[in-house]
């Protein structure tokens, strides 16, 4: 009898969770998604909040219906009256279940997901990508734009600014040092590239080259929401805090207005 | 006439020496003393002597030199020294609180003081959170509370530090491992019980050397202490290198001095089959420590030594990406060594609040095992940012296979409770919290194993509420249900029923309200390691913080609980909650003698109900202090 309470309550509390879940992912549960990147990992997200949400109900249920159901009353002692050592329908359905639950979401969404996101990194490989060379540096980000001649993008304050074209795909270079000094490169640290409206972050090691390709798809700018920002996300000594910079995603005549701008305005 | 009995006189016997200065006291005077030798030494072979006196090798030395005087001051001379080269004389007796603060062998005795240990170390660590959480009630840019950006991160480090060497690997193994292991299988003592005594006395070194590590210098690399960052920080690194390194072979001691007791010295009848939950959850926890603690001792020794010479090991020139896997090779299996004990405790608590037999208890310790032989295949779930496309399915994979054993200890619990007859009393009530906030902890898991979830909230605040919800709703809401449930035996008496189930509720709720936010926080765009931050995040971080002072307000609740009951409480018997295991079955407090007689064991501690004999054949009078 009271399995069939608790599978009554656990079937009503799940619809109550999907619909929650279903009214959080129609708000957006990233904020913000600027990219064909943020969408995957977002995406990734969404199928798992559903996902869960019966093993979420069914867990807690579990937890607490036996302390409502059958607690001790007060002053009374003695042993429970039913006994059970093993129930081989109840641990192999468990067993069953959560390996098959398991293999399910490594399937979708992580392998396919991430299928996806290599899809989108071989396919725009081709297609005449921006090439956007990030140089990670204690504590600033540097964008050179070797397409263009561009060696460092900054605005009109001399701040380091990252501005890409919507909708075409940009392939960012990640490596660790100056340019622009000539130093040991043993000084360097580890930084992480991360645009949280892009929804990926990508480490910068020093001694390594490494590459990711991202297609915005949303015009917008840091002035607009400050989820448009790159922001070191690996620590790197005492400036990491501050090692952040505004990021503006334009239309391409913009972009062009803005290259020539740059070109006319060289950092030094 | 009977003729007076002649009296031998062995050369080597010593009067009894009477000891003007306390252990601790004298410990310290020979650490300084130690110190200035070890310092003294590399100063005669410096080439550049005198520009600073203290170079880096020389708060090296100066340390070893501090640690050997140290534990020879606090009683290494007598009771290791002395007798290793035949020098013998009586053993002082303290008693009462005097024997903490001294040498010991009693397991009980030694339980205690890590104990002591690991609350001290949570109390700084702890304050050190409540600092960051008033630093982060302001977005910047300027910093309130910390005059540069630097010693925010220092503090961070420590915390971190502090909370996993020496509170969350230390409370359930060296603290209730060394008390409760040998009474649950009935031993009177460890096997190793001399070093362990000693062992014990590696923590203070090692908390205060994290712990004062930033007046050589502040240090940004947090508790990970990743390179090169850690090569380029200022001096405190060496401070926490060697401070880790001192708790980390106090650990492996405990761990191989537990293993050995429990497979050696159980009493007649306790079979394998027989083994407390806790003490498979410890057994299996110690072998993990003898596995991965040599390995992140040897990876922090060799860091150290790259960082001195310097060797450009991990720097550009090197490959930094190999600290990172050596460092989260140990570093995964250390949280299943932080939260094995918890699950394990569970299924000690749970069946004897429900005065139920324990579930499946074969897939309970199933579970454990399993979890021992994932644990060192996930590692490089920490690494998605920086690997290789094609090591991400393979650890992707055996992280989401990892989940199916630790769910196993929620079979049995929830197996155990229904049906039951489940007194929610104060360690009913954690240990139901403790489910509650692992399981979330364990489904918020899932979601950073996804990789391309990964690539958004990796080194986010989300993350940060994964594992504090797992190691702090796991190890710390389990290991106060254990406090408990046996400070019944650790002080003879009893905690406050409305005083324990208030602290217990209002630590869950104020737990809860906190840390929930930090996945919201973290979508929302907030990494990790920055005392400010874009101002659109200011209404979660005050809102936040806030949490977080009442949550600390109520684990000093619970301390109050717990020290009122041990000082002033209502005496009790020896089984108040009608257990079945061997603790249950010794009244004797700390410093005594377990059991007068070796109880033999004839059934298993789970059983209930009809079919169940008592566990133990002969219950044996021990002596017991009842005042």
């Amino acid at each position: 009898m009271d399995i069939v309470i608790f599978g009554i309550l656990w079937v009503l509390l799940t619809g109550v969770a999907e619909w929650g879940v279903h009214d959080w992912v129609m708000h957006g549960t990233y904020y913000i998604t600027a990219s064909n990147t943020a969408v995957i990992s977002q995406d990734a997200f969404n199928f798992l909040l559903f996902a869960i949400a019966p093993i979420v109900v069914f867990v807690v249920l579990a937890i607490f219906y036996p302390a409502v159901r059958f607690h001790a009353r007060r002053g009374e002692t003695g042993e429970a009256p039913v006994q059970k050592r093993f129930n081989p329908v109840m641990v192999w359905t468990w067993i069953l279940v959560s390996f098959f639950f398991n293999v399910f979401v490594w399937v979708h969404p992580t392998a396919s997901g991430l299928q996806a996101f290599w899809n989108a990194q071989t396919a725009y490989a081709d297609s005449n990508p921006l090439i956007v060379h990030v140089y990670g540096r204690q504590w600033e980000w540097i964008y050179d734009y070797p397409q263009y001649g561009i060696s460092q993008a900054v605005d009109k304050n001399g701040e380091d600014i990252l501005v890409l074209p919507v909708n075409r795909p940009v392939k960012f270079i990640l490596t660790s040092g100056d340019p622009f000094h000539a130093y040991d490169s043993r000084v360097d640290v580890i930084h992480s590239f991360w645009i949280p409206a892009f929804g990926v972050k990508w480490d910068v090691i020093p001694g390594e080259t490494r590459t990711i390709t991202i297609v915005p798809n949303k015009i917008t700018s840091t002035a607009e929401n400050p989820r448009v920002r790159v922001q070191c996300a690996e620590v790197c000594g005492a400036g990491h805090p501050y090692m952040i910079t505004d990021l503006r995603i334009v239309s391409a005549s913009d972009f062009a207005k803005w290259v020539a701008w740059e070109k006319a305005h060289p950092a030094d | 006439m009977a003729q007076p009995q002649a009296v031998v006189e062995t050369p080597t016997m010593r009067p009894r020496a009477r000891r003007s200065m306390p252990p601790v006291t004298r410990g310290a005077l020979w650490a300084l003393i130690g110190y200035l030798v070890g310092a003294l030494l590399i100063y005669v072979v410096d080439p550049q002597r005198g520009h600073p006196f203290l170079t880096e090798p020389a708060e090296i030395i100066g340390w070893l030199g501090a640690v050997i005087g140290w534990l020879l001051g606090v009683g290494a001379l007598e009771h290791v020294i002395h007798p290793l080269v035949g020098i013998e004389h009586e053993e002082p007796r303290y008693e009462g609180w005097r024997k903490y603060f001294s040498y010991a062998t009693d397991h009980k005795v030694i339980g205690i003081q890590y104990m002591f240990n690991s609350i001290g170390a949570f109390g700084i660590a702890g304050f050190i959170a409540m600092a960051m959480r008033v630093e982060l009630m302001s977005p910047g840019p300027w910093t309130i509370l910390f005059q540069y950006p630097e010693q925010y991160l220092n503090a961070v480090g420590i915390h971190g530090s502090l909370m996993i060497f020496s509170v969350a690997t230390v409370f359930f193994v060296g603290g209730l491992g060394n008390y409760f292991v040998p009474l649950l299988v009935g031993a009177r003592e460890t096997v190793f019980s001399r070093i362990s005594g000693i062992a014990v006395w590696l923590m203070p070194v090692g908390i205060l050397s994290i712990a004062l590590s930033p007046v050589l210098g502040y240090w940004t690399a947090g508790w990970r202490d990743y390179e090169p960052l850690m090569q380029a920080d200022p001096s405190g690194t060496v401070y926490y290198y060697l401070g880790v390194a001192a708790i980390l072979i106090s650990s492996f001691i405990v761990s191989a001095n537990l293993i050995t007791t429990i497979l050696f010295q159980r009493a007649p009848g306790l079979t394998w089959n027989r083994l407390p939950m806790f003490c498979w959850g410890i057994l299996v926890t110690a072998l993990l420590n003898l596995i991965w603690l040599p390995e992140i001792i040897a990876t922090f020794l060799v860091a150290l030594v790259s960082r001195e010479i310097p060797l450009q090991l991990f720097t550009a020139h090197g490959f930094p990406l190999l600290y990172l896997n050596l460092f989260w090779l140990f570093g995964h299996p250390e949280v299943y060594i932080i939260v094995l004990p918890a699950l394990a405790i569970w299924q000690e608590i749970l069946p004897v609040m429900g005065q139920k037999t324990l579930f499946a208890r074969n897939v309970g310790i199933i579970g454990l095992a399993f979890v021992l032989l994932l644990s060192g295949m996930v590692w490089g779930h920490h690494l998605f940012t920086n690997m290789s496309n094609q090591e991400m399915l393979g650890f992707s994979f055996f992280t989401e296979m990892i989940s199916i054993p630790t769910g196993f200890a929620y079979l049995t619990s929830i197996g155990t409770t229904w049906n039951s007859k489940l007194r929610l009393n104060v360690p009913t009530l954690f240990v139901l919290f403790s489910m509650f906030n692992f399981f979330i902890g364990g489904i918020t898991g899932l979601f950073v194993a996804d990789v391309p979830i990964n690539f958004q909230v990796h080194n986010t605040m989300f993350v940060v509420g994964h594992f504090h919800y797992t190691i702090i709703g796991g190890m710390v809401f389990s290991g106060l249900a254990a406090l408990y449930y046996w400070l019944p035996k650790l002080s003879g008496r009893m905690y406050d029923e409305f005083w324990g189930k208030f602290a217990a509720i209002a630590t869950f709720i104020t737990f809860n309200f906190t840390f929930m936010q930090f996945f919201i926080l973290g979508i929302d765009g907030m990494p990790r390691w920055v005392p400010v931050y874009p101002r659109y995040m200011q209404g979660l971080e005050d809102s936040i913080s806030i949490g977080a002072f009442c949550l600390g307000a109520s684990f000093l609740l619970n301390a109050w609980v717990i020290w009122k009951a041990w000082v002033k409480g209502p005496k009790v018997g020896p089984n108040p909650w009608n257990g079945r295991t061997l603790e249950w079955v010794t009244t004797a407090r700390p410093g005594e003698e377990s059991f007068r007689e070796i109880p033999v064991v004839q059934a298993s501690f789970y059983v209930y109900g009809d079919g169940s004999q008592p566990a133990v054949v002969t219950v044996p009078e021990s002596p017991g202090v009842t005042a």
